[in-house]
């Protein structure tokens, strides 16, 4: 008897624990598109799916499909009054909204993906991919047999530009004759669009196709229906889209950098930074398709390797696609200065507007 | 396409009498609404409580309710007025885009004026640049060459992409990452806000415009006469009015005040010209305007309501996990039933 | 090996083409009984997300096919509900409509975004294969709908101009009141009309899900329901000439993408900007000739006893 009432009494009590537990950390989360996307979008809802998970207490609001446009506040303002004290803006086009939302709340935290001068609530970060494509660039160099690799961008903006110099690069350092094809689609996220360009690059005869757009699901099944090899990128579960053509790719491994923040954030002691990290810690590699030869993986792991110890392909001397020099001898243009890229290196066929 | 159907809804209705049986459509849709929410497994008891305390019970949210008003107020007119002579307006989309792009040109080519110079400057070039775009469906038409509703409608295409051949290439925004996006306007073409909110001075233009839509058709000469006229363009013209002339005026300042909606996103939210600045306020203004019978009063009621609306999608999306477009259901639902009334009789 | 550009810009007319290709022709069908639906988009939107989420589910693009054809004819049905039973204002019902689909679609499809589905089947005969520029390029590698779409458009065509059903919903769209006073009834044609409209409206928005993207995002069709409205204008309201608009239009945007990977530099814009532009250039060609190529009651609402 005593026994029985013990244990209703422990359940009763573990029962009213469990009802008196208020979140420790109510985080919110914006994206621009859906997070089913085996992209970007994808890539942040894993990471911070994942942050809910490790640390006890933390909720998690999403609002997906958020354009980029006078939206964004009122969603931001909606999270904040639901009790969320850090937020995560995650497109690059959230900035105004986002920084004035800052200003205005300045007991929320906010994580800001994308670039700009950090103040004491709002924190700014983003994987530095540009290094990492050097080594994709690699693997593509030595897969391709017709020496023309095809990439599709959203926006000539400057880290998208640096992605396609480092793929080119890479390429160029184990094929010479590699030459890289630009395609612009005017937006993130135009299905139809990244349809009707990867079909223009294998038009074109390239046979290796790489993107930076929110979602690589599109150009990688179209590429793969036509039977050219594909190069992933944001989400490392992109891979299970081609399970023939696919090469490698890059993916962003948000979890450890949120799990730091959130911990400050509930410890207040939360201050915003810039911060940048690549290959190895904020970027990764993703797994080899089958069809990757071992000498290929060999040397796309020593370049790999050789990035995310230091190594910045962005080192002059380099010649622009437009017969001039883009770097100087000894000049490099470092992560955070990506965003004001304008130019185009030698062997990539496409124009910058 | 000549006649399709007078622009209202609900004819001639006494204003209250209007409004209480507006607010009857209201319950009966958002009991339906709700029926749509059950069989998604939200719970609508919940998702309604959350909307009014996040909506009307909280000073952001209201604030919010009058920003999303804003350039709603702007397109209906816009779609009002030129419907007191029979004309259609479909293109309020266009000329939004055309206003946008026009005062963005003032303010990027002036920016070192004093603010008391360059806002007026900036809101006329809005208007300009809607009235134009409007003015040319009216030759057209006055012209007797293409109905204004295929014109409008078709320059609704170009408008936006007109905007973005600027903001990618000859404005593109220096500083921003090349981001398409043109540079930020100075703070002196920027609308004034008000405490701390993002209600904007467009608000105070929106409701002078209302106001100059009812003065037009209640107390000037050429007002009373288009309503006398009763929309038949034709029957003007054999009494030997100028219907040509009335006929691209009319649209010109319809197109206009769109034009000063387009300014006010431009100006008064983002401080910069982008992409996406309409989320159909075009198409919402005309559908504000036709609910509303093309009164004023009815359109100030309308596009309160639109906004509280379209302010319960951001909630239930974040309260409810409900994607925001589903509360496009909502405001479907309540149009169906306005649309579903009983047949009216010919001649109405 | 590459394609010339011509083939290559072809090739992605066709593919793009498609879908505007469905959408005109069913809002030609529509308009050509007077009724003008404003919410075509919404009715794509329906089809692309009824398709893709039936498919996700049953693992069948050609169960999701169906499905979505089904979805887009009740859309259109309900639209007629509203204007010829209830005799609605056209222009609000259409945009009434859009909004419905906008909703509609994201609540059915949400549940199934990021899903993988095998699309429709891509068929190409051996013998076209076999030749030279045709070979490596997407040109003649196509899907049922792609493969249908002319038959289909001079089906309508056929319907439209050859048959006496065709007849009466021509007429009908000039003077109701005539078609009424022959003994046709005006609404059960125009009924007929838009279901048939609906259908094909809903295999447009299904031809973006289940074969071009395979994929199911908010508002993917981007604005092809309005650019069909655009065409049927283009078009005069006759299908074999939707055809050649379908091309240009689809073309517009094969071409840019097609330019780009050439190395060359246009600006996507002004070349988009190009068919309406051309659209308006046309309208007012024909506008002097004071013969509107309109069904002149287009968009009026019929008051006589039903």
């Amino acid at each position: 008897m005593k026994k029985r009432i013990g244990s209703i009494l422990t359940a009763l009590a573990l029962g009213l624990t469990a009802q008196a537990q208020t979140p420790r950390l109510i985080i919110g989360a914006v994206y621009v598109g859906g997070v089913n996307d085996y992209g970007y979008n994808r890539s942040f809802h894993d990471a911070l799916a994942q942050v809910a998970r490790d640390l006890p207490g933390v909720k998690l609001l999403e609002a997906e499909n958020v354009p980029e446009s006078g939206e964004v506040e009122r969603v931001m303002e909606g999270m904040i009054q639901h009790g969320a004290k850090l937020i995560f803006p995650t497109s690059f086009g959230y900035q105004d909204s986002a920084r004035k939302t800052a200003r205005r709340h300045p007991e929320v935290c906010f994580e800001y993906a994308g670039d700009g001068a950090a103040t004491r609530n709002f924190g700014v970060f983003f994987g530095s991919t540009q290094a990492a494509w050097y080594p994709m660039g690699v693997a593509a160099g030595k897969m391709t047999r017709t020496n023309k690799l095809g990439f599709v961008i959203g926006l000539p903006i400057g880290y998208a530009l640096g992605n396609v110099n480092a793929f080119e690069l890479g390429a160029r350092s184990v094929n010479p004759k590699a030459q890289t094809v630009v395609v612009v689609t005017g937006g993130w996220s135009d299905k139809a669009k990244e349809a009707g360009a990867a079909n223009a690059l294998l038009d074109q005869g390239c046979d290796v196709v790489g993107m930076h757009v929110d979602s690589p699901a599109t150009i990688i099944q179209a590429v793969e229906a036509r039977g050219a090899m594909s190069i992933g990128f944001q989400s490392l579960e992109a891979r299970a889209l081609a399970p023939k053509g696919w090469i490698t790719g890059l993916g962003f491994t948000w979890a450890p950098f949120f799990t730091r923040i959130a911990n400050a954030v509930i410890a207040g002691k939360f201050r915003g930074e810039a911060i940048y990290q690549g290959l190895g810690e904020m970027v990764a590699v993703a797994p080899f398709g089958a069809a990757v030869p071992a000498d290929v993986r060999k040397l796309v792991n020593a370049a790999a390797d050789k990035v995310a110890k230091g190594y910045n392909p962005f080192t002059g001397p380099l010649n622009n696609n437009q017969g001039g020099q883009a770097l100087p001898p000894g000049a490099t243009v470092g992560a955070d200065q990506m965003g004001d890229l304008n130019w185009y290196v030698e062997g990539v066929i496409g124009k910058v507007r | 396409m000549a006649e399709t159907g007078r622009l209202s809804a609900l004819g001639s209705a006494p204003p209250v009498r209007a409004a209480l049986r507006y607010g009857a459509i209201t319950a009966v849709a958002l009991a339906a609404f709700a029926m749509v929410l059950l069989l998604a497994g939200k719970d609508p008891l919940r998702a309604y409580a959350d909307t009014f305390s996040y909506t009307l019970a909280n000073a952001y949210g209201f604030s919010e309710l009058l920003v999303r008003m804003t350039p709603l107020l702007l397109t209906a007119v816009a779609v009002a007025l030129p419907s007191r002579l029979g004309l259609i307006n479909v293109g309020g989309e266009g000329q939004l885009y055309m206003g946008a792009w026009l005062a963005s040109a003032g303010a990027l080519m002036f920016p070192g004026l004093p603010r008391w110079q360059l806002l007026p400057l900036v809101a006329l070039l809005g208007f300009i640049g809607g009235a134009v775009w409007a003015a040319i469906p009216g030759v057209l038409r006055a012209a007797r060459l293409v109905n204004e509703t295929i014109a409008t409608l078709l320059l609704n295409y170009v408008a936006p992409l007109i905007v973005s051949y600027f903001i990618f290439g000859p404005w593109r925004d220096v500083r921003g990452s090349a981001y398409p996006q043109s540079s930020a306007f100075s703070e002196a073409a920027r609308l004034p806000s008000f405490f701390d909110t993002r209600v904007h001075g467009g608000l105070l233009i929106a409701l002078a415009a209302l106001l100059a839509y009812w003065l037009i058709m209640e107390k000037t000469r050429w007002g009373v006469d288009m309503r006398a006229i009763g929309g038949n363009p034709e029957a003007a013209r054999r009494l030997g009015l100028p219907v040509a002339a009335w006929i691209v005026i009319a649209l010109a300042i319809g197109g206009g005040f769109a034009g000063l909606a387009g300014m006010g996103e431009a100006m008064g939210i983002h401080g910069r010209l982008r992409q996406g600045l309409s989320p159909g306020y075009g198409f919402t203004g005309f559908l504000i305007a036709w609910l509303a019978g093309g009164r004023p009063l009815g359109i100030l009621f309308m596009a309160f309501l639109f906004a509280i609306i379209t302010s319960a999608g951001d909630t239930l999306q974040i309260t409810q996990g409900l994607p925001y477009s589903a509360i496009n259901l909502l405001l479907a639902m309540i149009l169906f039933i306005v649309l579903a009334r009983r047949p009216r009789k010919a001649g109405r | 090996m590459t394609t010339p550009l011509f083939s290559g810009v072809l090739a992605g007319a066709i593919l793009s083409g498609t879908s505007l290709l469905y959408a005109t022709l069913g809002e030609t069908l529509v308009e050509r009984a007077g009724i003008v639906n404003l919410g075509l988009e919404g009715i794509l939107l329906i089809g692309a997300s009824t398709g893709f989420a039936t498919a996700a589910a049953t693992g069948s693009a050609w169960l999701g096919l169906l499905v979505a054809a089904l979805s887009g004819g009740l859309a259109n049905i309900l639209f007629g509900w509203l204007v010829v039973s209830r005799r609605a204002n056209q222009l609000a019902s259409g945009l009434a409509m859009l909004f419905f689909g906008f909703g509609l679609s994201a609540l059915v499809g949400t549940p199934y975004v990021g899903a993988v589905i095998t699309g429709l089947p891509k068929w190409r005969p051996a013998w076209l294969a076999a030749l030279p520029w045709v070979s490596g390029s997407t040109l003649f590698n196509y899907d049922a709908l792609t493969w249908m779409a002319l038959p289909v458009a001079v089906l309508v065509w056929w319907a439209l101009f050859r048959t006496r059903w065709g007849l009466g919903v021509r007429a009908v769209g000039e003077s109701p009141a005539a078609a009424f006073a022959s003994g046709r009834s005006p609404g059960i044609l125009q009924f007929q009309a838009l279901s048939a409209g609906g259908v094909l409206g809903g295999l447009a928005g299904a031809h973006l899900s289940l074969s071009l993207t395979l994929t199911w995002a908010e508002y993917m069709t981007a604005g092809r329901g309005f650019i069909a409205i655009a065409l049927v204008i283009f078009s005069k309201w006759h299908p074999l000439r939707a055809v050649a608009g379908a091309l240009l239009f689809g073309g517009a945007e094969a071409l840019q993408l097609q330019l780009q990977a050439r190395g060359t530099d246009v600006s996507p814009f002004l070349l988009e900007m190009f068919p309406y532009l051309l659209t308006i250039l046309v309208l007012l060609a024909w506008g002097g000739a004071r013969r509107l190529a309109a069904p002149a009651s287009l968009g009026r609402t019929f008051y006589g006893s039903e």
